[in-house]
């Protein structure tokens, strides 16, 4: 016998269903008005939060931009930030999360190359596209068959090695080049690019020494470059490293055209090498150390809120790629990450933004937007980052950046 | 050719001089103690940032600057030397009573683990006051390259080198010559007996463990101006210099000492040959002396009764 207080079963269901469905009413309603983005990187832990920490500046700069021209499509932007402390399974938890939980239609990220490796299937699986900023590692936005989410406004390493091979190939001083690598896995990724871009640019290493990241003194691996007659040598590691290499150099006075890794431009590198030593090595950048008046514009903004003046590449990465992913959702005409993703693939008209005027930026089977030309020539004077030039640099021509 | 070879010697004596240092530190309380301190590292990481510490208070300057290139010359470092010697022998007698002697002596490996422990908790107290980020100290007699028969040195790394030896000199003395070393020795050789003997063996390991964590923390100041003072500098340099100690005999002083070289000169010939195949060769020559003498080259025969 059933009281007549209690509910019908069929009233239960009804009731059970509006309470279960009530959080879904409001996520969509909440949906129609904010177009949600997440970041998910280091911001705090490695070496690198400074770089992490300045592409989120950046960000968040555009999304005011674009806040003040009435958002896109009509919506305001929100950005929600996730710290992954430069773990990989903090990064692979947060990426679920931001997709699954906080319904993001498109993250910003990682800091550190390992991460994106980590969690790249991910969004491939999920069809979210990502727009990288930091990480440099050449496979992050390399695709595996089907679609590619993974897109960049950023340094490439492949890209880099191109361009200084390009460089090593016309110097008149390099007779024989070499190659010094450091044994993580950073330098050991950026040895196997130098060894196949050398390849494609007809190049071969007369020689190919190796250190360790804690290594004081390389003399004895620049003794064989020097006997091999090296006279170009090309650096893959870390800042600290490449500074003890200056080091080691200075000892046994030899000093080749050195040409390295980004690391370069790292604070750690110049504290290591000191002043003088520093001014050696050339490297690139995709900002120029010689800013235009609205790079400067854009400098002078977000500099109270980032650690260095070196990491203002971050910022300029995580501004244009936030751009380029508004006119995206614009293009689209909706947040669905296959439309977002195939507008990005085919981006109507030129967007101007600080790292370069980005036209057709990405393709299907181009996810980089910054190439080869828009690689800056970069060293150290003075203690601080300077544009560096000279005749090679000035005659290396687009058919100059083979591999 | 000429000029390579000496290049490597003179670099490999100048990393041997750290490593034998630290082997030595090792044998010290190996031979009273019949314990090890495996935070040995933390202790380097420790000194070099103490002497930091020590230099920027010493010149004067302002914490947020890097230290000037003459924060370190005239008494300045031998100065900060004495402070770390002392402050880090301090906290090896902490070291001592809180984490060694509950468990010296006692059946089971308890010690290795405590002393493991307190390096962790060293290290993170020092991730916490000074950061991960490596910091420079400058050296006493500048950065300028020295020139020997076309092979380059800096002053820093002579330094370590005569630093080393006269200290491993010293030290040798001191255990030889002196009541003191009699008596760490006779402790070593049989503790209750000593005790007998009216030696305050209590004291004696204190002192031991002083004087290891102190040679440690100078090592750190020492290498600080050549590989960037930093919380992980320390770990490195001990693993080779406890394998210099095993190559050599724990219980040597002297093979230590003569193990460390090795390790530093063999270091920087195998990069001649082939650097990523440093490590490779090393631990396999390691593990080819323990095979054919497990009480390592200079190390006296012990019977253990089972």
């Amino acid at each position: 016998m059933r009281s007549p207080h209690q509910p019908t079963r069929r009233a239960t269901l009804a009731g059970a269903a509006t309470l279960l469905s009530a959080p879904f009413i409001f996520r969509s309603a909440h949906a129609a008005e904010d177009i949600k983005l997440g970041f998910n990187g280091d911001l705090s832990a490695s070496p690198s939060a400074q770089s992490g920490r300045a592409a989120v500046v950046g960000i968040q700069a555009a999304m005011a931009d674009l806040a003040r021209e009435g958002g896109v499509l009509g919506r305001p932007l929100t950005l929600t930030i996730r710290d992954d402390l430069s773990q990989p399974p903090k990064s692979i938890q947060n990426m679920s999360d931001l997709i699954d939980n906080e319904k993001v239609v498109a993250v910003f990220g990682p800091t550190n190359s390992g991460n994106a490796l980590a969690w790249k299937h991910i969004p491939n699986q999920k069809h979210i596209p990502v727009m990288g900023c930091i990480g440099s590692a050449t496979d992050i936005t390399k695709g595996t068959g089907g679609d590619n989410y993974m897109f960049r406004v950023g340094s490439v390493d492949r890209i880099q090695v191109v361009t200084l091979m390009g460089y090593a190939k016309k110097n008149p001083r390099s007779g024989k080049i070499g190659f010094l690598t450091e044994t993580t896995g950073y330098g050991q990724g950026g040895l196997k690019d130098l060894q196949e871009v050398a390849q494609a640019q007809g190049l071969t290493p007369a020689a190919n020494e190796k250190f360790n990241v804690n290594d004081t003194d390389m003399t004895s691996q620049l003794s064989k470059l020097k006997s091999a007659g090296v006279e170009t040598a090309l650096v893959w590691a870390q800042g600290t490293p490449i500074g003890q290499l200056m080091r080691s150099m200075d000892k046994i006075g030899y000093f080749p055209t050195v040409l390295t890794s980004w690391a370069a431009d790292n604070l750690s590198f110049m504290n290591a090498a000191g002043p003088q030593l520093a001014e050696k090595p050339i490297f690139l950048r995709t900002v120029s150390e010689t800013r235009s008046p609205r790079q400067q514009a854009l400098f002078d903004r977000v500099r109270p809120n980032i650690d260095a003046d070196s990491a203002f590449s971050f910022a300029v990465h995580g501004y244009d790629g936030t751009m380029l992913l508004a006119r995206a959702i614009q293009q689209a005409g909706s947040t669905d990450g296959a439309k977002l993703r195939e507008a990005l693939e085919n981006l109507n008209g030129s967007y101007e933004g600080f790292a370069k005027t980005y036209d057709h930026p990405f393709s299907r089977t181009q996810h980089d937007a910054l190439g080869a030309a828009d690689q800056r020539w970069t060293c150290w004077r003075d203690g601080k980052l300077a544009a560096y030039s000279d005749d090679i640099v000035a005659s290396l021509k687009p058919e100059d950046f083979k591999g | 050719m000429l000029a390579t070879w000496l290049q490597a010697l003179v670099s490999g004596l100048a990393i041997g001089g750290v490593y034998a240092l630290i082997a030595l530190s090792f044998s010290i309380t190996f031979t009273t103690t019949k314990t090890l301190n495996f935070s040995q590292g933390e202790f380097i990481g420790v000194g070099a940032f103490l002497g930091v510490a020590v230099l920027y208070l010493l010149s004067g300057q302002d914490e947020g600057a890097a230290l000037a290139p003459g924060a370190s010359a005239g008494f300045n470092y031998p100065l900060a030397a004495i402070a770390v010697g002392a402050a880090v022998g301090v906290i090896g007698i902490l070291l001592f009573i809180t984490a060694v002697r509950p468990f010296a002596g006692k059946p089971g490996m308890s010690w290795v683990m405590s002393t493991i422990g307190f390096g962790i908790i060293l290290q993170s107290i020092g991730l916490a006051i000074w950061g991960p980020a490596p910091v420079n100290l400058p050296s006493p007699f500048g950065d300028d390259v020295i020139r020997i028969a076309g092979a380059g040195v800096r002053p820093q790394e002579i330094l370590v080198l005569v630093v080393a030896i006269v200290l491993m000199i010293g030290l040798d003395l001191l255990l030889r010559r002196t009541r003191m070393g009699k008596a760490m020795r006779a402790v070593a050789n049989n503790p209750s007996v000593a005790a007998l003997m009216g030696i305050n063996v209590s004291a004696v390991m204190i002192g031991a463990f002083a004087l290891s964590s102190a040679l440690a923390g100078i090592g750190g100041l020492l290498v600080a101006p050549i590989a960037s003072a930093s919380i992980f500098m320390g770990l490195g340099i001990a693993l080779k210099a406890f394998s210099g100690a095993i190559v050599g005999g724990l219980d040597n002083p002297r093979g230590c000492i003569f193990g460390g070289f090795a390790l530093g000169l063999l270091e920087a010939s195998v990069a001649l040959w082939q650097a990523q195949w440093r490590e490779i060769v090393i631990f396999l020559l390691i593990i080819l002396v323990l095979a054919i003498r497990p009480q390592g080259l200079f190390g006296a025969r012990t019977l253990d009764k089972v």
